[in-house]
C-alpha cells in the first residue's frame, strides 16, 4: 500500500523550525487553517451540532413540526416516559425490552463466532483471503437486500429453510416471521450472516498483531493450545475486544432494518425496537417531544452500557 | 509477511502430509461457512430468473428448469408506482455526490488537523472525534426539522448532505496524514509554496490510497443507507433503492420474482465494486478496528 | 408564479435539485404562489377548466385491486379533458399520513389526493388541505345529494374539506358451504341476535367454530366500533374531549365479543387475518369484515358465500364505516391553475363514481347509488343498505391517532383473554383522555 512505501522514519522536529535551523518558513496564518477548515465545519455545525442541541429544546415542548404552536411543556415528556400509565411509557419501554433481547441475543454471538472464524483463518491458511473476502461479502449489501432474501428464505410456507429443514427430518413448518421465539432467532441469525464478516476481519487484523514470539515464550513454558490461547492471544487482543464489543453493542442497539423488513415488528410489537418506535412517533406521527425525549433516553442508557464495558476492560487486565 | 513465516517456522515440527490433515477440518468448515453465505445470493440470483409460478415449487430449482425475464421486465418497465430504475439512479447520484462531498470536506479539515496551527484546533478535533461515539439516531429529528426547514424534504439533497457531516472521514484522513513524514512539506514550504498548493500537489497525490478507501466506503455508506430516506423521501419517484425495495416487498408480495430482482439489482453494483476494491475496504475496515 | 412550472411533464431530478437548492435560499419568498385562500377560490369551482395545459399529480392508498379501477378512471378523464393530465400514484396507506403531510408542506407530493373521512380534521388544522367550500357551491352540491353522516363528517371548524368519494362499511360474509354443513338455511343468514346466537351453538355442535374473533383493529376493531353503536353507545363525546367507550354500551359490546371466544365459537388466538383465510378455506361460518372483500371472495373458485348486513346484537342497528374523500393540497407555492384543474377532476369523478362502486365501495352520491348500475350490481347494494345507520367519529384533529394508543390495545388484550373487558376499556378510557387532552392542547391554537 502507498502508506508502507513512505514510511520513512519519522523525524521529530520543534514546531515552527526547519532542518536548516535558520528561518521559518512562511507558513500560512490561521486564516488558511479556518478556510480549510471550513466546508467540514460548516456541514457539522449543521449537521451534528445544531440537531442535538435543537433535539433537546425539541423535547422540551409537544412539537408538531406542521402545526405553528409548538406549547412548551419542559420536562413532562421525560415525566411521563417515566410514569407508568402515561401514552409513551408502555410502547416506549416495550421496545427498548425488543432492543433489549435483541442485544442480549445477538452481541454473544456476534463477538465469540467471528473470533473462532478469525482464529481458524489466521492459521497458515492457503486461500485466507478469499474465505476472508466471501464472509465479508453480505456485509457491502444493504439491510434492504439482505432483509427481503430473508424474509423469502424464511418464509414458513415456500421458504428454503423450512423446505431443507424438512428434509434433514426435522419440523418443517416453524413459524420464522410470525411467532415468538422463531421471530428473535430469525432476527439474530439474519444478523449475524449479515455482519459476521466485518468482525472477522477486525479481529484478524488484530490476531496478525500479535507477536509470534510472545506464543513461542508460552511453549516454551510448556502451555497448551488452550493455556496459549487464554494468556496471549486473549491479553493481545484486549484492545480489538473492546472496539468489536462497543461497536456490535451500538450496531445492535440500533437494529431497524431487519425488523422493518423482515418482521414488521410482529408479532403485534414484540420485534419493534426502540429506534423504530421513535422514528415512527417523531417522523410518521410527528410527536417529536416525545420521540426526542425518547432518543436521549436511549443514548443515556446506551453512554452507561459503553462506558460500562470500558470500565470492565480497564479493570481486567491491569 | 515476515510475521507468517516466523509463525510458519514456529508450528509444531510435523511433515507438510500431517499438517494438512490437521488443517482439514478447518478447510471444510471455512468451505461450509462459505456456502452458508454464498447460497442465499445465489438463491437470489436464480429465482429472479424464474417465471413467477416456478419460484415456489418444491423441489427447489437452484438452476431454473425455465428461464424468464418477467420478473426484471416488470420492473424495468414503466411503472409510476415503483419506479426501480428511478431508483437505481437516484441511488448512484446521492452516493457519488456523497463521496464527492465528503472527500472534500474531510480532506481540508483533516490537513488542517494535522498539519495547521490555529487556535482551538485541540478543542476542535477532540469535539469532532467524541461524535463518532455518539448513535445516529440522537441526530434524527434534529436533522429532519432541518433538512425540512431548508425545503430538502422528498429531494436527494437530504440524502446527500446531512451524512457528510460525519465524523469518520476527518478522523481517518487525520491519521494518514499525520503519518506523512513533514519534510516534504517543509521543503516545499521553503520554496515558497503556500499551503493550498502543498495540499493539491503533495499531500493529495501521496494519498491516493486513504483516499479510495474513504470514497469506496463513503459510497457504500450512502448506498445501503435505510432509516433516514424511508421517512425523508416521500414522493415514489423521490425514493432511493434500499426504501424503495421495502415498498416494492409491500407491492408484490408474493411475487418472489419480481422482489429477487429488485434485490438483484440492488446488490450487483456493490459487489462488482466490492470485486474491485476488496483491499480497500477490508484495510480500511482492519484499520479502524486497530485504531480503537 | 409563471416559472414553466405547468409544462405538462413530469419534473426531472435536476430540476429537483435547482428547485430546492432554490427554495432552500429563497425561504421567506411567501409570495411565490397562491395563498391558501387564493387557492381556495380559484377556478370556477370546478365547473370547467380555462387554463393552461397543467399536469397533476393525484396520489391514494389504493395499492390493492381498486388501484387499476381508479386508473381507469383517471385515463378516461385524461382522455377528455384535453388541457389536464391526472398521473396517478399509490402510496400504501400505512405511510400515506406521514408521507402526504411532508411533502406537500415542502412543496413537494402530490396536488390533489384522497384522504379518510377521519383524517381530514388533522390535515386541515394542519394546513396540509384546502377547504372546498366553493367546489361545493359551485356544483351546488348538498347535504341531501350525499349520505347525510358523511356530508357533514367533511366539516371542520365551519369549512367543507372533502369531497366524499365513497362509504365503506363492515358486513356480515357468510360461508354457504360451511352453514349447509352445520344444517343452517344458507340464503338466509342470521340477522338478530337469537338467530345469530342460534346458529353458533348449531354450528358447535358440529365440531365448526363459527365466528373467528379477531384480536386486531381488522376486523375485531372494527366490529367492537358496529358494536358499540348497536348497544347505544359512541366512542367519544361531542367535541371529543372524553372517551366513552368505556360505558355500558362498550362493555356490553366487547363482553359479547369476549364470550364468543369463551363460548368456543372462536378459536383463542386468531393471528392477523386468520379469520380471512379460514372464512376462505371453509372453517370459518361468519366473518365482519369490509366492503372491499367482495372482489378477492368473487375470484376464488368454488368458494359458496354471500354478504348480508351486520345482525343486530345490540339494542339498535349500527356498523361502522369509514369514507373516501377527495381532498386539494394546500402546497407550498402552488400554481392556482393547478387548484382549479384539480377541481374540475373531484367534480368529474364524483359524477362517474358507478366504475368506482365496481371496485367494492359504496358510492357515497345519491344519485350514483340510485343508478341502474349500481343497482344492478351484485353486493354493492346490500351493504349499501347499511348507510342510513352508520356513524363516524367526531371531526376533531387527531382523533384517529387516539384509536392506536388506548381502544386498540385495550379490545386486543381482552380478546385474547388476558383483561376482563371492563378493566381494559378503562384503562384505555384514562390512556385516551390523556391523548385527547394532548391532541386539544396541540391543535387549539391552529
Amino acid at each position: 500500500m502507498a502508506t508502507q512505501g513512505i514510511e520513512q522514519p519519522h523525524v521529530q522536529r520543534p514546531r515552527g523550525k526547519t532542518s536548516s535551523g535558520g528561518r521559518k518558513p512562511a507558513d500560512a496564518g490561521p486564516l488558511t487553517a479556518y478556510l480549510f477548515m471550513a466546508p467540514y465545519l460548516v456541514l457539522f455545525t449543521i449537521f451534528i451540532v445544531v440537531p442535538v442541541v435543537f433535539g433537546i429544546w425539541v423535547s422540551f415542548h409537544n412539537w408538531d413540526p406542521l402545526l405553528p404552536v409548538k406549547p412548551f411543556v419542559g420536562l413532562q415528556n421525560y415525566v411521563d416516559l417515566v410514569t407508568p400509565g402515561s401514552t409513551t411509557f408502555g410502547p416506549f419501554w416495550k421496545s427498548m425490552g425488543a432492543t433489549g433481547k435483541f442485544t442480549l441475543y445477538s452481541v454473544p454471538l456476534l463477538v465469540v463466532i467471528p473470533l473462532l472464524v478469525a482464529l481458524i483463518l489466521n492459521r497458515e491458511f492457503r486461500g485466507r483471503n478469499f474465505f476472508r473476502a466471501t464472509f465479508f461479502a453480505p456485509y457491502v449489501l444493504g439491510v434492504a437486500v439482505v432483509g427481503i432474501l430473508w424474509r423469502f428464505l424464511l418464509d414458513p410456507n415456500v421458504g428454503l429453510v423450512n423446505y431443507y429443514l424438512g428434509v434433514l427430518g426435522m419440523p418443517d413448518n416453524i413459524p420464522w416471521i410470525t411467532a415468538l421465539p422463531w421471530a428473535w432467532v430469525s432476527l439474530v441469525g439474519v444478523t449475524v450472516w449479515w455482519t459476521l464478516g466485518f468482525n472477522t476481519v477486525i479481529y484478524l487484523a488484530g490476531l496478525q498483531d500479535i507477536d509470534p514470539a510472545l506464543y513461542d515464550a508460552a511453549k516454551v513454558d510448556g502451555a497448551n493450545g488452550w493455556q496459549r490461547f487464554v494468556n496471549v492471544t486473549l491479553p493481545g487482543l484486549r484492545p480489538v475486544l473492546l472496539f468489536v464489543i462497543t461497536v456490535t453493542i451500538l450496531a445492535s442497539a440500533n437494529m431497524f432494518g431487519q425488523s422493518y423488513v423482515i418482521t414488521q415488528g410482529a408479532p403485534g410489537e414484540e420485534t419493534t425496537t426502540a429506534i423504530w418506535y421513535i422514528a415512527e412517533q417523531g417522523l410518521r406521527f410527528f410527536k417529536m417531544g416525545p420521540a426526542a425525549a425518547m432518543s436521549y433516553i436511549l443514548a443515556a442508557a446506551l453512554a452507561v452500557v459503553s462506558l460500562a464495558n470500558f470500565a470492565l476492560f480497564r479493570y481486567r487486565g491491569d | 509477511m515476515t510475521q507468517q513465516t516466523a509463525r510458519a517456522e514456529h508450528k509444531d515440527g510435523r511433515g507438510g502430509l500431517g499438517r494438512l490433515l490437521g488443517l482439514l477440518p478447518s478447510y471444510a468448515g471455512m468451505i461450509l461457512l462459505t456456502l452458508v453465505f454464498v447460497a442465499p445470493l445465489l438463491w437470489m440470483l436464480s429465482t429472479s430468473l424464474k417465471p413467477n409460478y416456478l419460484t415456489t415449487r418444491f423441489p427447489p430449482q437452484w438452476i431454473p428448469g425455465t428461464y424468464s425475464g418477467e420478473g426484471y421486465s416488470t420492473i424495468l418497465t414503466t411503472n409510476s408506482g415503483n419506479p426501480v430504475l428511478q431508483w437505481f439512479l437516484n441511488s448512484l447520484i446521492a452516493a457519488s455526490a456523497h463521496t464527492v462531498l465528503v472527500l472534500l470536506t474531510a480532506s481540508t479539515a483533516a490537513y488542517a488537523l494535522a498539519r495547521m496551527h490555529f487556535r482551538g484546533k485541540n478543542l476542535m478535533f477532540v469535539v469532532i472525534v467524541l461524535t463518532l461515539v455518539i448513535p445516529q439516531f440522537v441526530f434524527l429529528i434534529g436533522n429532519y426539522l432541518i433538512v425540512q426547514y431548508f425545503g430538502w424534504l422528498d429531494t436527494l439533497l437530504a440524502v446527500i448532505v446531512p451524512g457528510a457531516a460525519g465524523a469518520f472521514g476527518v478522523f481517518f484522513l487525520r491519521q494518514f496524514f499525520v503519518s506523512l513524514p513533514m519534510e516534504l512539506e517543509e521543503a516545499a514550504l521553503i520554496d515558497g509554496a503556500n499551503r493550498l498548493q502543498i495540499f493539491l500537489r503533495i499531500i493529495l497525490p501521496l494519498s491516493k490510497a486513504p483516499l479510495a478507501t474513504l470514497a469506496v466506503l463513503s459510497f457504500l455508506t450512502n448506498w445501503n443507507d435505510f432509516l433516514w430516506p424511508v421517512y425523508v423521501l416521500l414522493s415514489p419517484k423521490s425514493l432511493t433503492l434500499q426504501p424503495g425495495l421495502a415498498i416494492l416487498q409491500g407491492a408484490y408480495n408474493t411475487n418472489y420474482t419480481v422482489i429477487m430482482a429488485g434485490g438483484v439489482i440492488a446488490s450487483i453494483p456493490v459487489l462488482i465494486l466490492f470485486a474491485f476494491a476488496q483491499r480497500y475496504i477490508i484495510e480500511g475496515v482492519s484499520r479502524s478496528g486497530l485504531k480503537g | 408564479m409563471g416559472r414553466g412550472r405547468a409544462r405538462g411533464r413530469v419534473l426531472t431530478r435536476q430540476d429537483f435539485l435547482l428547485l430546492s437548492a432554490g427554495a432552500g435560499a429563497g425561504l421567506a419568498l411567501a409570495g411565490c404562489g397562491g395563498s391558501q385562500s387564493d387557492l381556495e377560490t380559484a377556478g370556477s369551482g370546478g365547473k370547467s377548466y380555462n387554463g393552461p395545459k397543467v399536469s397533476l399529480a393525484f396520489w391514494n392508498g389504493f395499492t390493492g385491486g381498486d388501484g387499476p379501477y381508479m386508473q381507469k378512471l383517471v385515463d378516461q378523464f385524461n382522455s377528455e379533458e384535453k388541457n389536464i393530465n391526472v398521473s396517478m400514484n399509490t402510496v400504501e396507506w400505512e405511510t400515506y399520513y406521514q408521507k402526504v403531510p411532508a411533502a406537500v408542506q415542502s412543496g413537494q407530493g402530490p396536488d390533489l389526493g384522497i384522504m379518510h373521512i377521519d383524517q381530514l380534521p388533522t390535515n386541515a388544522a394542519r394546513g396540509v388541505i384546502l377547504g372546498l367550500d366553493d367546489v361545493a357551491s359551485a356544483l351546488k352540491l348538498k347535504e341531501n345529494d350525499f349520505v347525510p353522516v358523511v356530508w357533514k363528517a367533511g366539516e371542520y371548524n365551519g369549512k367543507r374539506y372533502g369531497i366524499p368519494l365513497d362509504i365503506h362499511p363492515l358486513g356480515f360474509y357468510y360461508n354457504k358451504s360451511v352453514m349447509e354443513k352445520a344444517g343452517l338455511n344458507p340464503d338466509q343468514p342470521p340477522q338478530t341476535k337469537d338467530d345469530y346466537m342460534a346458529a353458533l351453538q348449531q354450528m358447535k355442535g358440529k365440531g365448526i367454530q363459527g365466528h373467528w374473533m379477531s384480536p386486531f383493529e381488522f376486523t375485531g376493531g372494527l366490529t367492537f366500533r358496529a358494536l358499540i353503536y348497536q348497544f347505544g353507545g359512541q366512542l367519544y363525546n361531542k367535541d371529543a374531549t372524553k372517551a366513552t367507550f368505556n360505558s355500558d354500551a362498550g362493555v356490553s359490546a366487547l363482553t359479547w365479543m369476549v364470550d364468543v371466544v369463551k363460548s368456543g365459537y372462536s378459536p383463542k388466538d386468531v393471528a392477523q387475518d386468520a379469520e380471512l383465510t379460514a372464512f376462505q378455506n371453509g372453517k370459518n361460518a361468519f366473518m365482519w369484515n369490509g366492503i372491499w372483500n367482495i372482489n378477492p371472495l368473487d375470484a376464488i373458485k368454488d368458494l359458496e358465500w354471500g354478504a348480508a348486513q351486520l345482525p343486530q346484537i345490540g339494542t339498535q342497528k349500527g356498523a361502522w364505516a369509514n369514507s373516501h374523500n377527495f381532498v386539494i393540497m394546500n402546497k407550498r407555492g402552488q400554481d392556482p391553475n393547478k387548484v382549479a384543474a384539480a377541481k374540475v377532476f373531484i367534480n368529474w369523478i364524483s359524477h362517474h363514481s358507478e366504475e368506482w362502486a365496481k371496485s367494492g365501495q359504496v358510492p357515497a352520491r345519491n344519485s350514483v347509488r340510485d343508478s341502474q348500475t349500481f343497482k344492478s350490481l351484485q353486493w354493492q347494494p346490500v351493504f349499501a343498505k347499511e348507510i342510513s345507520y352508520v356513524q363516524f367519529t367526531p371531526p376533531v384533529p387527531g382523533i384517529a391517532d387516539v384509536y392506536y394508543g388506548s381502544l386498540d390495545p385495550a379490545i386486543n388484550e381482552a380478546v385474547l383473554l388476558k383483561k376482563e373487558p371492563k378493566v381494559a376499556l378503562d384503562e384505555a378510557a384514562g390512556k385516551a383522555d390523556q391523548l385527547l387532552k394532548e391532541n386539544k392542547q396541540k391543535y387549539q391554537a391552529a
